[in-house]
């Protein structure tokens, strides 16, 4: 019972992270087609900003604060920079972003060294549930995530924000016939996604190893996620966390890592050959049909 | 109101469009007839700025328009209903409504009541997911989320387009009565005669990219001259 707990409680903190990059992943490529390869590195700007307000004698907490500010502003720049000239270009934009994923890296390791780096943890202490002790900061990452979930879900399918991007990802060119400013939409929007992951690497740098290549770990998965979710709805990427987060750090606990890597993409792959527009897929949108893609 | 002014566009090498002229006065009700391909939904689209010009400007007000972004140009007063009206299926009647709102200058956060008035069955349907209404109602649906962007001049594409003909009657008068009220400009893109007359005052024939001929809508009765200008 106890082991169950357990397994829960490490795969519940390793879904909502997985979660965070994911639905950035998802609002940047609903909106823009773009496949944001450099999504993972802004999973570690977001981690190395905690080290940077550390090693300028900031505490954790403030690094925290700072990570999503910092990241998405790097997301607008980047936007700015590159994305917004390989916006529905699907390969271009892999490229673009999988060019900039190396010079962030890159950029990282000019800065902090290839070596990893060490965050303190920040609330030492575990708490006792039902018998279990259990680390309180990983419960405090759940909390953080889940909030920022349901935030993110909230400004998705509650604000006007989210309706004028949910027209958009349904049909641009409409959108943009109604006045809706597609452009700031664009922009907001992959700052926001960009501050998601920066919040998830700088919330996760604690209990990982912050290193260069720490990115590729979280994108990996991220990406199943929305393969095996759907890309075309948010749900999809929490849908897709879950079984991918789940079946990995289950996999891996009782049995060992490279055992859960081989089952994980094998239940990838069936499930993409059983539900090839995702579990919570949608079919293919139809307002293109008349529009065409010009922008 | 509207100067369009030897426009020509087209697609990846085709010319559709070839030194289009057209001029439409403030509050007045302009049909444009012709056969498929003749470039009437091209003209609309690039009014909104959906296509670039390959020549030739476009002016709102004595304001050019031509090679702002659609969302300007629907910021300037410009609204638009598509052929196939591309309502957002997934979205409630009442959110297309809001988006239409949301669009405007100065955005709006609530659907007015003014509109409801104009097309009750809207009303009705208020929470309901838009793809799941009928042809007749999503056209009211596309008509009445263009109106609600407070638009100046309105560009129909179609409107009657795989719809009954009862309800394209009542489409008409619903758009007649908005027309009257609000001293609204349109553009009517339109193949059905019916529609045309009890909306229009004026048609222009188009033909092969240009304006071929410029009629009073009384002119339709002449079956004559429709026949020219229109069989296949």
């Amino acid at each position: 019972m106890d082991q169950a707990l357990l397994l829960a409680l490490d795969a519940g903190s390793y879904i909502l992270a997985i979660v965070l990059v994911a639905m950035g992943l998802v609002i940047i490529f609903g909106l823009m087609r773009v496949i944001n390869m450099a999504h993972g590195e802004l999973f570690l700007l977001g981690a190395y900003c905690v080290v940077a307000v550390e090693g300028a004698g900031g505490n954790f907490w403030l690094g925290l604060l700072l990570a999503p500010f910092a990241v998405g502003l790097v997301g607008l720049v980047v936007e700015q920079l590159v994305v917004r000239h390989v916006y529905h270009r699907f390969l271009d934009s892999i490229l673009a972003t999988w060019g900039l994923s190396i010079a962030i890296k890159q950029a990282v390791v000019l800065g902090f060294g290839p070596a990893s780096q060490q965050v303190s943890l920040p609330i030492a202490g575990s708490l006792s549930l039902l018998g279990t002790d259990y680390p309180v900061y990983r419960l405090f990452i759940m909390a953080v995530s889940l909030a920022v979930v349901g935030f993110t879900f909230w400004i998705f399918f509650r604000s006007d924000f989210g309706l004028k991007a949910r027209s958009v990802i349904a049909n641009r060119d409409m959108a943009a016939c109604l006045g809706i400013n597609t452009r700031r939409l664009d922009r907001t929007t992959f700052a926001y996604g960009a501050a998601l992951a920066g919040l998830a690497g700088a919330v996760m740098a604690p209990i990982m190893s912050v290193d260069p290549q720490m990115g590729l770990g979280f994108l990996v998965p991220a990406f199943l996620s929305i393969l095996v979710g759907g890309s075309g709805h948010l749900a999809g990427a929490l849908v897709g966390a879950t079984v991918i987060g789940g079946t990995d750090s289950v996999t891996a606990a009782l049995w060992s890592p490279v055992a859960a890597q081989i089952v994980v993409f094998t239940m990838a792959v069936i499930a993409i050959r059983l539900f090839p527009d995702g579990v919570v897929g949608k079919r293919r949108r139809q307002g293109r049909r008349f529009f065409g893609e010009r922008r | 109101m509207l100067k369009v002014e030897e426009i020509s566009a087209g697609y990846q090498g085709s010319r559709v469009l070839d030194g289009f002229d057209l001029r439409l006065e403030a509050g007045r009700v302009l049909g444009l007839l012709g056969r498929n391909g003749m470039g009437k939904t091209t003209l609309l689209r690039c009014i909104m700025g959906l296509l670039p010009l390959a020549a030739g400007r476009i002016a709102l007000a004595g304001r050019q328009i031509s090679g702002c972004h659609p969302y300007e140009i629907a910021q300037r007063g410009v609204a638009f209903v598509p052929q196939g009206r591309e309502i957002f299926g997934e979205l409630t009647v009442e959110e297309n409504l809001r988006l239409g709102c949301l669009g405007r200058r100065q955005p709006l956060r609530e659907v007015p009541a003014s509109l409801f008035a104009h097309f009750p069955i809207l009303a009705e349907r208020k929470q309901q997911r838009a793809g799941s209404l009928s042809g007749g109602e999503q056209q009211q649906l596309a008509i009445a989320r263009a109106l609600a962007g407070a638009p100046r001049l309105l560009l129909l594409d179609e409107p009657s387009e795989g719809i009954q003909p009862s309800i394209v009657l009542e489409i008409a008068q619903r758009l007649k009565a908005v027309v009257r009220e609000s001293g609204l400009t349109v553009l009517l893109v339109e193949q059905n005669v019916t529609l045309l007359r009890r909306l229009a005052e004026q048609v222009l024939i188009v033909e092969k990219g240009r304006v071929a001929a410029d009629l009073p809508v009384a002119d339709l009765d002449d079956e004559e001259l429709l026949r020219r200008h229109l069989a296949v």
